[in-house]
């Protein structure tokens, strides 16, 4: 169809980057995929539920920020969701009162609320560290490694919590940042961390140093180096942000559900991979952006909403969501080789 | 069977590339069952030649006689089918699997697609024993030395009864001792009914190994004889390098310079006891053909690979690693454009700053006006051709990529500039506009070190040249109207010098 525009638009269109280029295309297959929606979909179009595909996703959005760092570098993390279940379990286990009950799954340090976070945080950084010294320092595949750290996090929340989960003897404390809401609406604060975050993340991506960094190892890591990036102490860097910003999600859902659960957040380093995958984030490194990952989630809360929508039985969400993600990326491509000729 | 004398005669040949006649009508006979040496300058159109005959690339004219039949092999694949094999510097083995599996590799007798045993294994088994017994057909290739590896493909190649090997510097990687029971094997390979097609830069080998030696030069053929008709080597690189007058080129006047970079008794893996000086505003060359340690010395000194000895820059013992160098006022073009230098997916507002991002920031933050005046600014001072700052650097040409890695460089703001192969690929005209940026830069006090292995680069610029050979620094000369062309090739092709 780009052959038939005007001359003046053309070239417009061709004076894009690839990078923004693409991510006009996710916007339009959005806007296109939630108009399809409101016709099928009754009350699709109130701005209640508008409201709700950009709050439903916070966490994997969260997540997704330094997955899509991290793959711009040419790098996996699938490391986070254990995170997430880590930090939970540890932030509940510090809070937890001190020899309270008979019951051990109630009995926790006592630490005060405050305390009981940081150490938590540190927890999730023990794993970004792990990450980072065998993937910056000895070279080891990044897939390997996170695979790894994936386990041991979610295995070590499973010992914490012996295979269940912890919600008993909580101070009230525990329980407020993940329900207060924005005053006046029904949004969470945890939703409005996420878009500070994002903004940050954007603004990091496309205006600093450290941004232009992340872009030049996943072009050409020997390079980047030849050209005296200290490329292991960058991705030192981005996977210990990786690690602390899936902690950070990991206490808020704690805080959200007043429980440190060992299952928690199982599946979402590949909801995380996927949404960044949508927005279209290259596998081989040096092509993405946070943007592209934001609107990708927005496209798979779209989707999944829309399918509970219309009645679907939930069983069939992860083959729908399946489905999207094949459409969307095969779509990517289509429009990429398109603009190249 | 009564076989024709020759088993390839090469007519007319011709193989153009744009602005380019790298082969130019060139006409010889190889002689069946012999080992024939091919000998030039680099650019001398060898490579291509063998490229031609291995079927990598397309002639542009003539035509090539294979066992009296017309040879125009469509693929490397092809030409093995049709007898020609070759060995790589690249060696083609699997290093996972065994021997005997690398040497049926995709030879492989299968049925309903499981791998069975049959006697072409024990057949190929039985020449790699005849070759070099020591070799067991169970071993796993990645143990094996580099002159093993090549045994294999030897061995494979014989077995597969080809009639022409193609050695391309099969010596450049191996020890003295392997090369000596290389040399075994290959005279040896007279008697198994192959011809031998040779190419080193080492002289010696030649007279060593040769039965008949081609010259190439400047794409042309020279002339082909006997090995015994050719007196010695002097005689040989007259030859290869015929009456090429080098524009003259005066050096500056040694003034009492202080000396910027100062090397002593550098080794490593490749290098062997290196050491000298680069003052300011000089250009100091370093010669040596292929595997004589050019590569592995600039990296030492920019601090990529490991290294044992003293490297001080500007008085102070430097630290190594690349962004530390940097730093202290190095930077280095490396040389493999495309994976070392560039960035190529990104722009070329991309890649221009990458060298010193703090010049085009505040507090970590960039400036885009900045950048984008920056690489303007570059674009116009190197002519870079392009339409805007945001073209991809995959999309501008082999010159122009160079002239991106060049502008990296140059905005490092360094002091002494580590050229290693800066021209190599790019046309004409862009290599003159490289060699008049690197004058300008030592006019203005700035110490350049170009490593190349080409000697007019060499000679067209440089103050001081040194002459490596095997990882050793052979000879010092300086550059001016004295200087001998056949003593240079003479000593880095492995003579001794006085």
């Amino acid at each position: 169809m780009i052959a038939e525009l005007p001359a003046s638009r053309k070239r417009t269109l061709a004076g894009l980057s690839n990078e923004t280029f693409l991510t006009l295309f996710m916007i339009v297959v959005l806007v296109a995929l939630f108009a399809i929606a409101c016709l099928f979909v009754p009350r699709f179009y109130l701005l209640q539920n508008v409201i709700n595909l950009f709050s439903n996703y916070w966490y994997v959005i969260i997540l997704g920020i330094g997955v899509t760092f991290l793959l711009i570098t040419g790098n996996f993390d699938m490391s986070v969701g254990g995170v997430v279940a880590l930090t939970g379990v540890l932030s509940v286990w510090f809070c937890q009162g001190y020899a309270v009950s008979e019951n051990a799954l109630a009995n926790g340090l006592g630490l005060p609320y405050v305390a009981a976070v940081g150490l938590a945080l540190v927890g999730a950084l023990a794993i970004g560290a792990v990450n980072a010294f065998f993937i910056a320092r000895l070279k080891v595949p990044s897939i390997i490694v996170t695979l790894g750290t994936m386990m041991i996090a979610r295995g070590v929340a499973q010992v914490i919590t012996r295979g269940a989960q912890r919600n008993t003897s909580l101070p009230d404390a525990f329980g407020v940042v993940g329900n207060t809401f924005i005053p006046g609406t029904s949004i969470k604060i945890a939703v409005l961390i996420m878009v500070v975050l994002v903004a940050a993340a954007y603004l990091v991506e496309k205006k600093t140093v450290a941004g232009r960094r992340t872009y030049l190892i996943g072009a050409n890591a020997t390079a980047a180096r030849l050209s005296g990036i200290q490329v292991s102490r960058h991705l030192a860097l981005l996977y210990l942000v990786s690690a602390l910003l899936a902690g950070v999600t990991g206490i808020l859902l704690a805080s959200e559900y007043k429980a440190g659960l060992s299952g928690r957040a199982t599946g979402y380093e590949f909801d995380a991979l996927v949404i960044a995958l949508l927005g279209g984030v290259s596998i081989a490194g040096g092509f993405g952006s946070v943007l592209g990952m934001f609107v990708g989630a927005i496209i798979l809360a779209v989707v999944t909403s829309a399918a509970t929508g219309l009645l679907l039985s939930p069983d069939w969400q992860f083959t729908l969501k399946g489905i999207v993600t094949f459409v969307a990326i095969l779509a990517q491509r289509f429009a990429l080789d398109k603009r190249k000729g | 069977m009564d076989q024709a004398e020759n088993v390839l005669e090469i007519r007319d040949l011709v193989k153009d590339f744009p602005a380019v006649r790298a082969v130019n009508h060139v006409s010889f006979d190889i002689k069946r069952n012999t080992i024939h040496c091919l000998v030039g300058e680099n650019g001398a159109g060898k490579s291509t030649l063998i490229k031609v005959l291995t079927g990598a690339m397309q002639r542009s004219g003539g035509t090539i006689l294979l066992n009296g039949e017309d040879y125009a092999p469509r693929s490397p694949k092809d030409a093995k089918e049709k007898g020609i094999s070759t060995l790589f510097q690249e060696l083609n083995v699997v290093d996972q699997l065994t021997v005997a599996e690398n040497l049926t590799l995709g030879m492989e007798d299968t049925r309903l697609g499981f791998l069975r045993r049959t006697d072409k294994i024990s057949a190929m088994v039985s020449v790699m024993n005849s070759l070099e017994p020591s070799i067991h057909p169970r071993m796993l290739v990645s143990r094996l030395s580099v002159a093993q590896k090549q045994i294999v493909e030897i061995a494979k190649a014989v077995a597969t009864e080809s009639d022409i090997i193609i050695m391309d510097e099969p010596t450049a990687a191996i020890s003295e001792g392997e090369i000596a029971r290389l040399f075994k094997i290959v005279k040896g390979l007279r008697e198994k009914n192959v011809t031998v097609i040779y190419i080193s830069h080492r002289l010696d080998e030649i007279f060593e190994l040769g039965d008949y030696v081609t010259v190439m030069r400047d794409g042309r053929h020279i002339d082909t004889r006997p090995v015994s008709e050719v007196g010695d080597r002097s005689e040989l690189i007259r030859m290869m390098i015929g009456k090429t007058v080098f524009e003259q080129y005066t050096p500056k006047e040694e003034a009492c310079r202080d000396p910027i970079l100062q090397v002593r008794g550098l080794s490593s893996h490749k290098l062997h006891d290196v050491s000298f000086d680069v003052h300011e505003g000089e250009i100091v060359g370093f010669y040596g053909l292929v595997g004589a340690g050019k590569t592995e010395l600039a990296r030492a000194i920019y601090g990529v690979d490991s290294h044992e000895g003293e490297i001080s820059f500007k008085g102070k013992r430097l630290a190594p690693s690349p962004d530390k160098a940097i730093q202290a006022g190095i930077a280095l073009v490396p040389e493999e454009r495309r994976s070392q230098g560039l960035f190529t997916v990104l722009t070329i507002r991309g890649n221009v700053p990458v060298m010193n991002m703090r010049k085009i920031s505040r507090g970590g933050f960039v400036n885009a006006a900045q950048e984008r005046k920056v690489t303007r600014e570059y674009i116009d001072k190197l002519r870079i051709a392009t339409s805007s700052t945001e073209k991809e650097a995959a999309k501008l040409s082999g010159g122009n990529q160079q002239k991106v890695v060049f502008s990296k460089c140059l905005f490092a703001d360094a002091d002494l500039l580590m050229l290693d192969e800066p021209t190599r690929g790019i046309d004409v005209g862009a290599k003159s506009e490289i060699y008049g940026i690197v004058r300008r830069l030592s006019e203005q006090g700035k110490s350049i070190m170009i490593f190349s292995s080409e000697l007019p680069e060499i000679m067209n610029i440089c103050d001081t040249i040194y002459l490596l050979y095997d990882g050793r620094i052979k000879s010092t000369l300086r550059n001016g109207c004295d200087i001998d062309n056949e003593k240079i090739l003479h000593i880095v092709t492995g003579g001794a010098a006085e």
